[in-house]
């Protein structure tokens, strides 16, 4: 059977990179992401590489574009056996005290928020078929906090207890929901930040492995979790880290 | 075939579990050490193992003894020359309340379960330090998390292990290699039968939020996958494998 997947921040980086993983296991990869050029080029490289898969864009904060979104998805490939939750990012690093209410809103909506209204929508989906995955991405510091991330922080906190929660209330149905913790990994947004050699200095010492992750070392763990390999795991945290944490 | 030519140990590869990720490991491609108390038992799981067209071979082993776990080293290499993977799975569970445990029941548990890994890994570090690559796979339990009334050495071993393994995969990280634990809740196997009724038995395993049975090879997948080139970037984690019944 030819599995449907639907990736938010399929764009760039990391979900740019499980949108590869998942058409090169043979899905049908729906790229979705804010940005929706970014979105299109995904789709021609997939298509390019032998692959099946689709384009849109989407802000995940917006309850009835994701409502479109996903009713559009669903009536056109007929079901939706992956949800990876990818769409997010800390956008400022500063103190408690300089932030505005509508950043710190900002924060919060575009990584906790929007995973809410993903799930909210492709749940009952997945319900109905009485299978499906669910992959939401925390973060390290969805852990441990981090001084000038205090939003990211609390908003990837919560991701792992609402994934705890909606396995509870999916695993009835034989619908599995996991949490993804993505240490400090080389993708392009940050990297336009940071010099590789800075970020050598920067985490060499500090990562077991001594390296930073690549989009591709994520993209293993989320296509794991997706496998019959897996069946046995739902409401759990995987942190894929280089042994940082 | 996610692990060919790789050479993997697996203690407690007898039976249960560790038979369900030696046959894995072997359908993989892997060529399997079948390590365990029980020999008789270990070289029937060999020869399951060479029947899927790979090569395996039983040696008994009491991982609590510096000298067995030195012989196990010895043979491996003797055989295979080399080691990629150590799977460490043996392990004993033996039933008392705290203030009725011997002294030699809570040395026993700890000796095999938590002191098995340690003797395991000083035995077959050096040689993935030289090849610069390696995997450490050890099996602890959801009841690390939990802890489960009268089985507190139990309970003791299986959390030591974690901080153990978070503090191995530390020390081998720069050396290339991943050490990672698996926390697997009650699984269909003997083991949870030696203190229960089949019916409780069955009960309990029925009892989870996915409705799944764990089944051995639900734990062996996620271990074929650490074990693999896919999982390289993952160090010094305790994954847990238990139909949802713990979220930690």
């Amino acid at each position: 059977m030819n599995q449907v997947a639907l990736i938010t921040g399929g764009g760039n980086g990391i979900g740019r990179a499980v949108a590869h993983r998942m058409a090169a296991a043979g899905m049908t990869v729906i790229v979705a992401d804010f940005d929706h050029a970014a979105a299109e080029q995904v789709r021609a490289e997939i298509v390019d590489a032998g692959g099946k898969a689709d384009a849109l864009s989407v802000d995940v904060t917006v309850a009835r574009e994701v409502k479109g979104v996903v009713g559009d998805v669903a009536q056109r490939f007929g079901r939706i056996d992956v949800l990876a939750n990818i769409a997010g990012g800390s956008f400022y690093t500063k103190r408690i005290d300089d932030f505005t209410w509508a950043e710190w809103k900002k924060v919060i909506d575009t990584n906790l928020k929007g995973t809410f209204l993903m799930c909210r929508e492709v749940a009952p989906i997945m319900q109905k078929q009485k299978s499906g995955r669910i992959l939401n991405t925390a973060s390290n510091y969805g852990v441990t906090g981090s001084a000038l991330r205090a939003p990211y922080s609390a908003a990837k906190a919560g991701i792992i207890a609402f994934t705890k929660s909606l396995a509870l209330e999916l695993a009835p149905d034989g619908v599995r929901v996991n949490t993804v913790a993505p240490g400090p990994t080389d993708t392009p947004r940050v990297m336009e930040k940071e010099t590789p050699e800075g970020r050598r200095q920067r985490w060499s010492s500090a990562i077991p492995l001594g390296r930073t992750a690549q989009p591709e070392d994520l993209a293993e763990l989320y296509y794991f979790l997706t496998t019959p390999e897996s069946a046995a795991i739902t409401g759990q945290l995987f942190h894929c880290n280089g042994g940082l944490l | 075939m996610r692990l060919q030519n790789k050479v993997a140990v697996i203690t407690g590869g007898a039976q249960g579990i560790g038979r369900a990720i030696a046959l894995g490991m072997g359908r993989e491609g892997a060529n399997v050490v079948i390590a365990d108390l029980q020999g008789e038992r270990a070289r029937s799981v060999a020869d399951e193992a060479q029947a899927l067209g790979t090569e395996a071979i039983a040696v008994e082993v009491n991982v609590a003894s510096e000298v067995s776990v030195k012989r196990l080293a010895d043979q491996t290499f003797e055989h295979f020359g080399r080691i990629d993977i150590l799977v460490n799975d043996a392990g004993i569970y033996l039933k008392a309340p705290v203030v009725s445990k011997t002294e030699e029941d809570w040395d026993r548990t700890i000796d095999i379960n938590l002191g098995g890994n340690f003797l395991c890994a000083r035995a077959f570090v050096p040689a993935m330090r030289k090849q610069k690559s390696g995997r450490i796979i050890s099996i602890a339990s959801s009841i690390a998390h939990t802890g489960a009334r009268e089985f507190a050495d139990y309970a003791a071993s299986k959390a030591a292990i974690i901080g153990f393994v978070k503090a191995l995969a530390r020390e081998l990280g720069p050396d290339g290699i991943t050490v990672n634990a698996i926390c697997p809740g009650s699984a269909n196997t003997d083991m949870p039968r030696r203190h229960r009724s089949e019916e409780e038995t069955m009960a309990r395993l029925r009892a989870t939020p996915l409705g799944h049975i764990l089944e051995p090879d639900d734990i062996a997948g996620p271990i074929l996958f650490l074990a693999s080139d896919a999982a390289a970037y993952i160090t010094g984690q305790a994954y847990n494998i238990n139909c949802g019944t713990v979220m930690i």
